[in-house]
C-alpha cells in the first residue's frame, strides 16, 4: 500500500533544492515569494545559490547531502526540487530512505525528477507530486494554483479538450508517470516501475518522433502496456523530425502502439514541459473518464 | 546434446522476462556460442532493409564488391521501397527478412543500413527454421536489436559491421582504412579467426579478460532493456560505441547500465568511437567520456580500452558477435583476438 505523506498546512515548511541540473541564481525568487504569500516557510538549499560553473547544480556530494539532509529534517514538510535537468540517476541509490519511509513528506518536481517518483513508488511506496517547478513560477496560473491546492490536500479534478485520437471508456487506478526518457532508462533499475493496474501518464520534450516510437516501444516490449487501466498522453513538445521524415505526428506514432489495447487513452492532457501542467498525485487513486465530450481526470 | 533438446531448452529462456525485469536473480545457462558456417565462394548473401530505406544505387557499390568477393548477391524486395523513413512497410520489412531467413540457398543476411526500425519488426520474426541453420546476420547500429536478440535467446553468432551504404562508390580513392574495414567483413565471412588491434589510450585500465563479445550501439542497448532482447551479460565482453549524443545522455545511459546490473560481471569493457554533441551554452558536462565511464567503472577490475576501431565511422572493423574474444590492454597495447 502506498502511504500518503501529511497534507501541509500554513506555517509548515518547504525545503527547496537542485538534485540534477544547475539553476541560475534569483531563478527560484518568484516560487518562493509564492510559496510565503501561500503561507509556508521557506528553506532554500545551496545548491541553488547558483555557484556552480557546469551543467549540474553541485557536485554529487553536495546534491546528496543536502537531499539526504531535507529528507532526514523533521522540520521539513516538503521538498520542492529546483528545476530538472540531468543528475537524479547519478544519486538515487546513495540516497537513504529510511527515515523518510518512517516520516514521508511529499517531494515535488517532473522531467528528471520522475527518477525519484518512479523509485519512491515502486521501492520505497510514498506518494508524491509531479508538478511544476521552481522555475515555473512565473505568474499566477492554474496549473501553479494546482499545486497549492494539492499540498493542502484538496481533491482536484481535472478537464482537458477532447482529441480525435482519444479511445473512450472510464478507468480507476493508482496514477504513476512522467517523463517518458526517465521512464524507460530506469526499465531494469531498482527505479523501475509496476504499471499493472496503473493509470499511465508520460510526456516528453525535444525528442525526434522516431524516439518517441522507439521509447514506445520499449514501454511495449517490456510488458508496460499490456495491463494498464488507462494511458495519459500529456504534452509532447518541440518534436523534431529527421532528415528523412517519420511521416507520423508524434501523437498518431503512440496511437499506432497503443490501439491494440481496450483502456482509455486521451491526448494532449496539461502535463507538459510548458506552462500547462497540472500537479498529479503519483501513487494516489483517480478516475480517468474519456467520452466523445470530454476527458476528466479526478482524485 | 541434440540440436532438438536444445531447441526446446532454450525456449524458457526468452520467457524469463519478469525475473529479468526485475533484475539480479536471473541466471542464463552457459551454452557455446553457435556458429552459423562460414561461407565459400559461389554462397549468396541476400540484402534487405531491417530499418531506414535504401536506393538501388546506394546499395551498387556493395553488389559489386561481393561480387568481386565471390558471392552471389540477392537484393530483397525492401531494396528501393519506402514507407518515409523505412525501407518499406512493417509488414513489408519482416516478410522479407522472413523469407532470406528461411530460405535455404542465402548464407548470409546483410542490412542494407541502419536508421531506426528493427525494434518494430523483431517479435514478428519467426526464429524456428533460423534457429535450425543459423546464417550470418550482418550489421550494426539499428541492427544491435538483432544481434542482441540472437544472443540472448538463442546464443547464435552474428556480424557486427559496416552495411550496404558504408562501401565506397570509387575504391580507388577509397581510404586505407576504409578497405580495410570493408575487407574485414570478408575475412569473417570467410571464416578466418580474428584479430584487432587499437592505439594505447592514456584512460585505459590495464588487464586480461576473455568471454563472448557483445554490445554494439549504446542507445540501442538501452532501448531493449526490460525487453525480451535484453543483454545478459555476466562474462562477456561488451563493447559500446554511439553517435550525436550529449555528454549528459552518454552519462545516463552508462549509469542506466550500472543500475541494471550489465556493468558488474563483465570480463572487459571496449569503448568505441563516440561522436559526442557539443553541450549546449552554459551547459557544460564538465566531465570528458574518458572521465564519465572510469567513474562508473572504478570499482571494477576488468580491463577497458577507448577508441576501438567500432562506431560510426571509418574505422569500423566487423566484429564476431557472441564468439569468444580475448581482451588484452596494455602499457602500450590493445588486443583482441577471437579465441578458437
Amino acid at each position: 500500500m502506498i502511504k500518503i505523506p501529511p497534507y501541509l498546512k500554513k506555517g509548515d515548511t518547504i525545503g527547496i533544492t537542485c538534485p540534477a541540473g544547475y539553476l541560475a541564481n534569483g531563478k527560484a525568487d518568484n516560487c518562493i515569494k509564492t510559496l510565503q504569500q501561500w503561507g509556508f516557510d521557506v528553506m532554500v538549499g545551496k545548491t541553488l545559490d547558483g555557484k556552480s560553473d557546469n551543467y549540474f547544480s553541485g557536485t554529487d556530494e553536495q546534491k546528496l547531502y543536502e537531499f539526504q539532509a531535507m529528507l532526514d529534517d523533521e522540520s521539513i514538510n516538503a521538498i520542492l526540487c529546483g528545476r530538472g535537468g540531468y543528475g537524479v540517476g547519478r544519486i538515487i541509490d546513495q540516497l537513504d530512505f529510511t527515515k523518510f519511509k518512517r516520516k514521508p513528506k511529499w517531494i515535488i518536481g517532473f522531467s528528471d525528477i520522475t527518477v525519484l517518483h518512479a523509485h519512491l513508488n515502486s521501492k520505497i511506496k510514498v506518494a508524491s507530486l509531479h508538478a511544476p517547478m521552481a522555475g515555473a513560477f512565473n505568474k499566477e496560473n492554474e496549473f501553479i494554483e494546482s499545486l497549492h491546492k494539492a499540498l493542502l490536500g484538496k481533491k482536484t479534478k481535472y478537464t482537458c479538450a477532447i482529441n480525435a485520437l482519444n479511445k473512450i471508456g472510464s478507468a480507476t487506478g493508482e496514477l504513476l508517470g512522467g517523463n517518458l526518457s526517465l521512464l524507460v532508462n530506469v526499465i531494469g533499475t531498482p527505479s523501475d516501475i509496476n504499471t499493472k493496474n496503473k493509470i499511465l501518464f508520460i510526456e516528453d520534450i525535444a525528442e525526434y518522433v522516431y524516439g518517441v516510437d522507439r521509447m514506445m516501444y520499449q514501454l511495449k516490449r517490456s510488458g508496460k502496456l499490456d495491463n494498464l487501466k488507462g494511458l495519459i498522453i500529456g504534452g509532447f513538445t518541440e518534436m523534431k523530425d529527421t532528415e528523412r521524415s517519420f511521416g507520423k505526428t508524434v501523437y498518431e506514432a503512440i496511437n499506432d502502439i497503443v490501439q491494440e489495447y481496450d483502456y482509455p487513452v486521451c491526448y494532449n492532457f496539461p502535463v507538459s514541459h510548458e506552462t500547462e501542467n497540472y500537479a498529479l498525485k503519483e501513487g494516489c487513486i483517480y478516475t480517468l473518464k474519456v467520452t466523445k465530450k470530454t476527458v476528466t481526470l479526478s482524485e | 546434446m541434440k540440436r532438438k533438446d536444445f531447441l526446446s531448452a532454450i525456449v524458457p529462456l526468452g520467457a524469463t522476462l519478469s525475473a529479468m525485469a526485475t533484475g539480479r536473480d536471473f541466471i542464463e545457462p552457459d551454452f557455446a556460442a553457435i556458429i552459423p558456417p562460414y561461407l565459400q565462394k559461389g554462397d549468396t548473401i541476400g540484402i534487405c532493409c531491417m530499418a531506414g530505406f535504401i536506393s538501388f544505387a546506394e546499395i551498387q557499390s556493395s553488389v559489386n564488391k561481393m561480387k568481386e568477393w565471390g558471392f552471389g548477391v540477392k537484393i530483397g524486395k525492401t531494396v528501393g521501397e519506402r514507407d518515409f523513413s523505412f525501407g518499406g512497410t512493417d509488414v513489408e520489412r519482416l516478410q522479407d527478412l522472413q523469407q532470406m531467413m528461411d530460405d535455404p540457398s542465402i548464407k548470409a543476411i546483410m542490412s542494407a543500413r541502419g536508421g531506426y526500425g528493427t525494434v518494430r519488426i523483431i517479435d514478428g520474426l519467426d526464429f524456428k527454421k533460423f534457429a535450425l541453420s543459423p546464417k550470418w546476420i550482418i550489421g550494426f547500429s539499428d541492427v544491435t536489436v538483432l544481434h542482441a536478440h540472437l544472443n540472448r535467446n538463442y546464443g547464435i553468432a552474428s556480424l557486427h559491421s559496416k552495411m550496404c551504404n558504408s562501401f565506397p562508390d570509387d575504391w580507388k580513392k577509397a581510404e586505407p582504412i576504409q578497405i580495410e574495414t570493408i575487407n574485414s567483413i570478408r575475412k569473417c565471412l570467410f571464416g578466418e579467426k580474428m584479430q584487432y588491434s587499437a592505439a594505447p589510450n592514456a584512460s585505459n585500465k590495464k588487464g586480461f579478460g576473455e568471454g563472448a563479445l557483445v554490445g554494439g550501439n549504446l542507445n540501442t542497448l538501452i532501448n531493449i532493456t526490460g525487453t525480451k532482447s535484453d543483454l545478459v551479460t555476466k562474462d562477456k565482453i561488451l563493447f559500446v560505441e554511439d553517435k550525436d549524443e550529449y555528454l549528459y545522455s552518454v552519462d545516463r545511459m552508462f549509469r542506466n547500465l550500472k543500475r541494471t546490473g550489465k556493468l558488474v560481471q563483465l570480463k572487459g569493457l571496449i569503448i568505441g568511437g563516440f561522436k559526442l554533441k557539443p553541450d549546449d551554452p552554459g551547459e557544460d558536462f564538465g566531465r570528458t567520456i574518458q572521465e564519465i565511464v572510469l567513474d562508473i567503472v572504478k570499482e571494477y577490475n576488468y580491463p577497458v580500452c577507448f577508441d576501438f576501431p567500432v562506431g560510426h565511422q571509418k574505422n569500423n572493423f566487423a566484429l564476431k558477435y557472441t564468439v569468444k574474444h580475448q581482451l588484452t590492454v596494455s602499457n602500450n597495447s590493445v588486443s583482441l583476438t577471437e579465441v578458437r
